[in-house]
């Protein structure tokens, strides 16, 4: 049996559609059933991808924030929520600890390693088309930087996450199985951690994002997609404990085999815990350092090539961030001018 | 006084949601692939009438789920053509002869009295659907999709999967279906 021949079996004759009729029968179900129907956006430029970053990227917040703050998060439905920033370095060998326990950072299989993570209110990011809009989305007034260099040109799009929270229970099995399935012996989880809540809260966030000006990826047009500036704003995450103590989980956490004596130390060094955010930084590539930034201390993040930089700070209960190609004095000069 | 509903205006819907008129924007993706997923299912199914129910279904789904402009959407429908088609057709009880007797051959002519042409077209068509149900479901849906007319960077798009691999899959799809078929 040839092409030809299957063609044949599987021939029918062409079917001769009215398309005017079937839309009119498809206008009349959409009504009679009340079906609601996704409005199209004009000048639509977010990806579905960038819809799922921009969801990846708030959980790999939460998971940053709860492997290395939960660790110190302190004691009886104490609070977490952070007032100041500090860069903890992580080197290679923690990220790819990171990586193999957390299956390329899919949050719930991260958080499956150590126990069982679910979204009480899981987030939903998605597009709006102007600033108030976006403030109106989120419940706070959502600033905007006043300067910008001019490598940053036109219009940025803004993408908004809901306010989420998750409930995450230790479990001494799944990390036993976890810590086997990498051919480790994980130590043995203390009995008041096993079966221990965290609940974490996160956003609710918005996003700016300035493209590539018009022309700027003729260069060499490999990453025409890479944005120009990013501008986050959220409300700061929060996530209290229901009853282990900050030594206690501290010690566990960091006593996971992988973790190296030098992330290890840089947080048990946290004077604070339970007001500071730790920010990880890859200590092969990039540095860091305090910097003032709308009156408060902030962090400057740069890659050592000095391609990217970004600047974090909290102030008034919001974390804000800014990120692109910029030296550290254009990166500050856009953060301070955020309004 | 009470005004009629104008395009564009919200229609109270009778599930307590809000269903507003089509957009512009969705009535050309629908002009421009209503053919194309109606081509696919019948591809399938052998039944004009059967085929246009699917298509119904196939646009409602998008239309609940995704904006008109959404860059995958022709991709999205042809899938889902094939795949809605092959679960109704699985789905479907044995269908009279009469029905699958509206199928005839592409190359037949196109009226033939004779009853014992009709039977034996009738016969064909219900082995070759019962063989297409019974294959693997991405198969199933390749042979959908090749023989509906599509190019290989389409059926690529519609089932995700690397055009350079498409001629491997579809020969693949076709000896299976030989063998089905014996």
């Amino acid at each position: 049996m040839n092409e030809t021949e299957i063609a044949r079996a599987l021939g029918t004759t062409e079917p001769q559609v009215n398309t005017d009729e079937a839309l009119t029968r498809f206008r009349a179900r959409v009504q009679s059933e009340g079906i609601a129907g996704v409005e199209p956006v004009a000048h639509r430029r977010i990806t579905t991808r960038w819809l799922q970053g921009l969801a990846a990227a708030a959980g790999v917040v939460i998971v940053a924030s709860a492997l290395t703050v939960s660790g110190v998060a302190g004691s009886i439905l104490q609070i977490f929520e952070p007032k100041s920033i500090v860069a903890i370095p992580v080197t290679q060998g923690d990220l790819n600890y990171l990586n193999q326990a957390c299956s390329g950072l899919n949050l719930q299989d991260c958080m499956g390693a150590y126990g069982t993570f679910v979204w009480t209110t899981p987030p939903q990011p998605k597009e709006v088309q102007t600033r108030g809009q976006a403030s109106a989305e989120t419940g706070f007034a959502v600033q905007a930087p006043t300067t910008l260099p001019a490598s940053v040109a036109g219009s940025p799009r803004y993408g908004v996450i809901n306010r989420s929270s998750a409930t995450f229970t230790f479990s001494a099995d799944s990390t036993r199985q976890a810590a086997a399935r990498q051919n480790r012996t994980a130590p043995p989880m203390p009995a008041n951690i096993d079966g221990s809540k965290l609940f974490i809260t996160g956003g609710p966030a918005v996003v700016q994002i300035w493209g590539a000006p018009s022309g700027a990826t003729g260069a060499t047009g490999a990453y025409p997609d890479i944005p120009t500036l990013v501008v986050g704003q959220a409300k700061a995450p929060t996530i209290s404990s229901d009853g282990v103590t900050v030594t206690e989980l501290q010690n566990y956490l960091l006593s996971q085999p992988g973790i190296s004596p030098q992330l290890a130390a840089a947080i048990r060094a946290i004077s604070d815990p339970s007001s500071t955010l730790p920010v990880p930084v890859p200590a092969e590539l990039a540095i860091s350092h305090p910097v003032t930034v709308q009156a408060v201390q902030g962090l400057f993040v740069g890659d050592n090539t000095g391609i990217a930089s970004a600047v974090i700070w909290q102030k008034d209960g919001m974390m804000f961030e800014v990120i692109g190609s910029f030296t550290e004095s254009q990166a500050l000069s856009i953060a301070n001018s955020m309004r | 006084m009470t005004l009629p509903a104008r395009e564009g205006t919200e229609v109270p819907g009778g599930a307590g949601q809000v269903a507003r008129a089509i957009s512009p924007a969705f009535e050309s993706l629908f002009r421009a692939e209503y053919a194309r997923v109606v081509g696919i299912a019948h591809r399938v199914l052998a039944d004009q009438a059967e085929a246009e129910d699917v298509a119904q279904d196939v646009f409602v789904s998008f239309y609940r789920a995704y904006p008109a402009d959404a860059p995958f959407a022709p991709a999205w429908l042809h899938a889902a053509a094939a795949h809605a088609a092959l679960n109704a057709l699985r789905g479907r009880d044995r269908r009279t002869r009469r029905e699958a007797a509206q199928a005839v051959p592409i190359d037949a002519p196109a009226v033939d009295d004779d009853p014992a042409h009709l039977v034996a077209a009738s016969e064909t068509r219900d082995e070759v659907r019962a063989v297409l149900a019974r294959l693997p479901e991405r198969s199933a849906a390749m042979l959908a999709l090749r023989y509906a007319g599509l190019s290989y960077a389409e059926i690529a798009a519609a089932l995700d999967i690397r055009a350079s691999s498409v001629g491997t899959l579809l020969r693949r799809a076709e000896d299976a279906f030989r063998r089905e078929l014996r």
